[in-house]
């Protein structure tokens, strides 16, 4: 499996990865397309696909910290208060 | 007793007086109330087992971590609806909201009526299954503090209208609104079975065996005699059991009863499946909302039960919201950048629409057709949607449809539906030639071979339907060890499923 730097990327790849054929295959073009202008106005003559394209790469824009904290969203935060919450009251 | 000893072909053998398939809703209730009753019980799971220390709180890499096929398990009809399935210990309860329903009443007089399941739809033989559970599990109403700005809004709304409304009962002990729980609890505050019942079934002795993945149930001269196994890490396993409990999800169960030339004499197994479709819509207000802090599903209004349209809160991280906003381009940056002014609710559709899974190359196939009459209980509820959230002051309406289609004018395949509540694949009839198990979940014509997932539900329910799955587990259980169901130590009706009133 390829190992992109991008934090984003790296992201949405282990996210396109999971999903099983033919899924994989058409998240994977469409992200392509949305990711180039040409590609944008092909996806826009279908609104429905469009969306799709749109909201697979924005997932990933949104999951990256630099993009998600400012709108006041900590995932590692959120991971660590629950580790410590667990060791603190012995929970499973 | 167990045994471990080596059978024809090298395969580890196992002998129990139950083997259970699947630690899920159904499966892990069966085999703990077995286990503590003195059965010998073996589990196994086809999933991991899952390490909260890893929950990251990041929807993309818990989705392709939590879920079967990164939770994009999808339909095939008009419109294609994603179904996203846990895989591993605790199944689906692992990933869902926790929302905890009993069965309506009405949902069971439908039973009894429809189906001939007296015994199995008998409220008051239920009710200690359901205590039971309620108990074991903590369910409890969220607070209103809990539940967040994001509910507060749809509450305005609700009482704006008048509609009727409450907050949701939940299987949550500790909870501080990490607002994850479809991504993997990172506080372990929410009760999935994973950590409740597995651990009471291994205390009480029995084995749990994970990356286990049945591949056909063996009986002979009408009887069940155990399950052939493919473990993960190489190998075979058999579990010699005169019992066998399948609990592998509306998905799977059929595909294995199939595989197993087992189910099929009525000519129901795969059909009849129900799957609850829902979608959400958002709404920009001029308060902060910061939908993903608090419970996200924690309030619900049914108002419009009785017409099979309830709805029920939603709400996610940024990511989430980015990939559910029906909106793209310059429109959907803009939402975006008022993330934290982003109200969510989601709607959900007690279906009449019936689809079915058959198996292909190993693989689920799930053909589902949305009919009329539920395109146009979606078209009602999206109408209500924007009117609740105009009612609560919303600054605009975001509904999930196509720019410029209005909900009235909305058809099936302008719809963007999501589906949590697969049920009916093996369902339950008193009837041999209506039914794939009987009332009390038994293969009918097969002695020994159970079902208790929600395959055996024979009806959409209207609700959340984890409750309803393990109360029948446990009626199932107690029945298999031939002793009621212990009455609670406080008897006492808690409140029953939506749309009762």
């Amino acid at each position: 499996m390829r190992k992109p730097a991008d934090p984003v990327r790296r992201g949405l790849d282990v996210f396109v990865d999971a999903a099983p054929q033919p899924q994989r295959s058409g998240m994977r073009l469409l992200i392509a397309l949305e990711r180039r202008p040409r590609g944008r106005r092909l996806l826009a003559r279908t609104h429905a696909i469009d969306q799709l394209a749109n909201g697979l790469v924005t997932m990933g824009h949104y999951e990256d910290p630099v993009n998600a904290l400012p709108l006041g969203w900590d995932a590692d935060a959120i991971a660590a208060r629950g580790r410590a919450l667990r060791r603190e009251e012995g929970r499973p | 007793m167990n045994g471990r000893r080596r059978g024809a072909g090298g395969a580890r053998v196992l002998d129990a007086d139950v083997c259970v398939i699947g630690a899920g809703a159904g499966g892990a209730v069966a085999a703990a109330e077995l286990a503590e009753g003195g059965a010998s019980v073996v589990v196994l799971e086809q999933g991991p087992r899952h390490d909260a220390d890893r929950f990251s709180a990041r929807p993309l890499e818990m989705l392709a971590r939590l879920y079967r096929d990164g939770g994009q398990t999808t339909t095939l009809g008009t419109p294609p609806i994603l179904l996203p399935l846990g895989r591993g210990m605790g199944g689906t309860t692992l990933v869902n909201s926790g929302t905890c329903f009993r069965t309506p009443p009405a949902v069971l007089e439908r039973w009894r009526r429809e189906f001939g399941l007296e015994a199995l739809a008998d409220e008051d033989a239920l009710d200690p299954c359901f205590q039971r559970v309620e108990q074991a599990l903590s369910i409890q109403e969220v607070t209103p503090e809990l539940a967040g700005r994001n509910a507060a809004v749809a509450r305005r709304g609700a009482e704006a209208l008048g509609w009727s409304h409450g907050f949701l009962r939940r299987n949550a002990r500790g909870c501080v609104g990490s607002g994850v729980c479809a991504f993997g609890c990172p506080t372990s505050a929410k009760q999935h079975v994973g950590i409740t019942y597995v651990p009471r079934a291994e205390a009480a002795g029995a084995q749990i065996i994970a990356g286990a993945d049945v591949r056909r149930v063996l009986v002979g001269r009408g009887e069940a005699r155990g399950v052939e196994a493919r473990l993960l890490g190489g190998g075979s396993l058999e579990v010699r059991a005169p019992t066998v409990i399948v609990a592998a999800g509306t998905i799977h169960t059929p595909l294995l009863l199939a595989r197993s030339a087992l189910g099929r004499a009525s000519g129901q197994l795969g059909r009849n499946l129900a799957l609850h479709p829902a979608t959400g819509a958002f709404a920009l207000m001029d308060e902060l909302v910061d939908m993903a802090k608090g419970v996200p599903q924690s309030f619900f209004i049914d108002e419009f039960a009785s017409e099979g349209i309830m709805f029920e809160g939603v709400a996610g991280p940024p990511s989430y919201a980015a990939v559910a906003l029906p909106l793209s381009g310059r429109r959907h940056a803009a939402a975006m950048a008022d993330y934290r002014r982003l109200a969510m609710f989601g709607l959900m559709v007690s279906d009449r629409s019936r689809g079915s899974v058959r198996g292909l190359a190993g693989r689920p196939v799930i053909r589902y057709e949305l009919l009329e009459e539920d395109v146009a209980r979606f078209r009602s509820g999206l109408a209500r949607m924007e009117e609740l959230f105009r009612a609560a002051g919303a600054r605009e309406v975001y509904l999930p449809l196509p720019h410029g289609v209005a909900p009235a004018r909305a058809r099936a395949r302008d719809l963007k539906l999501m589906a949590f509540h697969p049920l009916g694949t093996a369902r339950a009839d008193a009837r041999a030639e209506h039914g794939v198990v009987d009332g009390d979940l038994q293969l009918h014509g097969m002695r020994g071979v159970y079902v208790a997932d929600g395959s055996v539900v024979p009806s959409s329910l209207g609700v959340n339907p984890q409750l309803t799955i393990m109360a029948l587990a446990t009626r199932l259980a107690f029945g298999l060890l031939g002793s009621d169901v212990p009455q609670p130590a406080k008897p006492g009706r808690a409140r029953a499923g939506a749309g009762t009133a």
